[in-house]
């Protein structure tokens, strides 16, 4: 067996690479970007999110003109031409959760805070990559639908415009409301940290719990309904809502938005304490 | 240089890493050695601020991990081989890597040639196998160039060749004057690697020492031997300036190799009816040091293994 002899010691600057600058806030959003569409997931749930929005939408309008149009209809026409957010919602809340919580099953998380050790940081820049990318891809969504969707109501002349009451909110709300969206279930997945929990439980609040709200009895049912973050959310989405009892679009969006910032905050408080 | 001092980890009741000190210096690689278990990987994990020491602390090169502006470029580390996300490619793995610490995209590729994956640059890490894993791994903490290099359980997974090429890096990068550090379980790996042992059982540090010293104290060889005339060889020996301790009816000598022992007894015309050299292997003694603090230990019941097969 040989004993290695002790080796000679070059000085080395431990700082030598270090720029005077810190690699900012832009550098960690950059490796969150490059993170988010490297992986396969993501351009398979941006697609679905569009096939579901834009494509739904389109066919339930191309179904539904020729009803609309006749004297048996209850709906308003205005209430169809975004029908599709509400399936491409799902793969809002998948995009979301799996923005930490793949990082978590796979330890990458890790890596991750081993590169930015600030956690601050890292979590706005994954909050701000996928919303920005929710609101983009979704505000386009919505616009493909309505297009597609309004070329079907024109044929039996019942067509929307753009400029008529709530559509143009609508569309741009669809964007928002999926960002939104998106951030709540990442603030769950950072709590839970683990796939399907975190879908389980933001799905269910949304899509069950949501609508099962609308059984419950008097005033403060109707207000547990009115403020559950679908109902909340979802009607900045619709230029004239399904449901008439809910709130407004905008102050609606507002109790939405101070939801998902309160889960933020306490998901990061979490984040910031918990080992990796 | 990594300074650990005072360092404590608790989970629960259970403490993982008890009261640690100790440093790891620069140019020469360090091997922190010790069972499953006995907290190696959690020290690390307080080295690169990823969990709260519940006491003390630990820096490198003088400050918290967490206080660098750009850790990648002064801590490299290989945490574990799975610390990624099987549907990205190998080459997307270490760009967001470089994005995040403003290095230069190009040494991507330099990294990825180093590591010899520059052919699988482009395949998603699930098909990796663990070896190719672990290069992956050692890519990700070369990519900043860093003087601080620490690699947990490097060679896990790795074939002959591969181990003997973690070895060999790791020696020429404490040549090049950086701070290595390398957590094992095996002690015959770090026979041929370290420079320096840190020995750790139950979250305890059992040895702090050069490799020359661990292997003088722990593994002492001598020679024994027998003789009808024992008295005699053991004055004999004596006066040569070995140090002879009489063990039943036979001698253990040191300070003189077999060949002298048997030459100095021929010269005397005595005889000689056993001359061993007995060395205990660094197994051994790293076993013997350590089995006290194995966590879990399997119970040995070879004949029923045997009855298995």
């Amino acid at each position: 067996m040989t004993v290695t002899t002790e080796s000679r010691t070059v000085e080395l600057d431990p700082h030598r690479f270090v720029p005077g600058t810190r690699p900012g806030f832009s550098s960690t959003l950059r490796a969150e970007w490059i993170k988010f569409w490297s992986v396969r997931s993501t351009t398979w749930s941006t697609v679905m999110l569009f096939v579901l929005g834009a494509g739904l939408t389109a066919l339930i309008c191309a179904a539904s003109a020729g009803w609309l149009a006749s004297a048996d209809a209850d709906e308003s026409p205005l209430s169809f031409v975004t029908w599709g957010m509400m399936f491409a919602q799902i793969t809002a809340v998948v995009l979301g959760a799996l923005m930490v919580t793949a990082e978590y099953g796979t330890g990458m998380i890790r890596a991750t805070l081993a590169a930015t050790p600030r956690r601050g940081p890292v979590l706005a820049a994954k909050g701000l990559v996928l919303a920005g990318t929710l609101v983009v891809v979704g505000t386009a969504t919505a616009f493909a639908g309505y297009l597609a969707g309004n070329w079907f109501l024109d044929r039996e002349g019942i067509g929307v415009a753009l400029s008529d009451e709530g559509v143009v909110r609508a569309l741009f709300g669809s964007g928002l409301y999926l960002a939104g969206l998106g951030l709540f279930a990442m603030a769950v997945g950072l709590l839970l940290r683990h796939t399907a929990a975190a879908l389980s439980v933001v799905l269910a609040l949304v899509f069950v719990v949501g609508n099962m709200a609308f059984l419950l009895p008097g005033t403060w049912g109707d207000w547990v309904t009115k403020v559950l973050p679908g109902n909340a959310g979802g009607v900045v989405t619709q230029a004239v809502p399904f449901e008439g009892q809910l709130l407004s679009p905008w102050t609606g969006f507002a109790v939405f938005a101070a939801e998902v910032l309160t889960l933020l905050t306490i998901g990061y408080l979490v984040f910031q304490r918990r080992d990796a | 240089m990594i300074s650990v001092s005072g360092l404590t980890k608790k989970y629960g009741d259970k403490v993982a890493v008890d009261d640690i000190s100790f440093t790891v210096a620069t140019g020469r690689v360090t091997g922190f050695l010790g069972p499953n278990g006995a907290g190696k990987s959690t020290t690390m994990r307080m080295a690169l601020g990823l969990d709260r020491p519940t006491a003390g602390s630990v820096t490198v090169n003088g400050r918290r991990y967490q206080d660098s502006p750009a850790p990648l470029r002064e801590v490299g580390a290989l945490l574990e081989a799975k610390a990624l996300h099987p549907g990205r490619s190998a080459r997307d793995h270490l760009r967001w890597l470089a994005a995040s610490n403003r290095i230069p995209t190009s040494r991507v590729d330099e990294v990825l040639e180093l590591v010899g994956l520059e052919a699988v640059a482009g395949t998603r890490v699930g098909k990796f196998s663990l070896g190719m894993g672990q290069r992956l791994g050692i890519a990700v903490a070369l990519l900043g160039d860093p003087p601080v290099v620490v690699l947990d359980e490097p060679v896990n997974g790795l074939d002959p060749e591969g181990i003997r090429w973690v070895r060999t890096l790791a020696r020429q990068l404490a040549a090049e004057g950086r701070t290595v550090f390398i957590s094992s379980h095996l002690m015959s790996e770090m026979a041929l690697t370290a420079d320096h042992l840190v020995v750790i059982g139950r979250g305890k540090i059992l040895a702090d020492c050069s490799m020359r010293d661990f292997i003088a104290d722990h593994a002492a060889s001598y020679v024994q031997v027998r003789s009808p005339q024992h008295a005699q060889v053991a004055d004999l020996l004596r006066g040569a300036g070995a140090d002879v301790t009489p063990v039943d009816d036979t001698l253990h000598v040191s300070g003189l190799d077999a060949s002298a022992v048997g030459e100095l007894v021929g010269d005397k015309g005595l005889y000689l009816h056993e001359l061993t050299l007995v060395r205990s292997s660094l197994e051994d003694a790293f076993m013997t040091l350590t089995s006290a603090s194995v966590e879990y230990s399997a119970r040995a019941r070879t004949d029923q293994a045997g009855a298995l097969r």
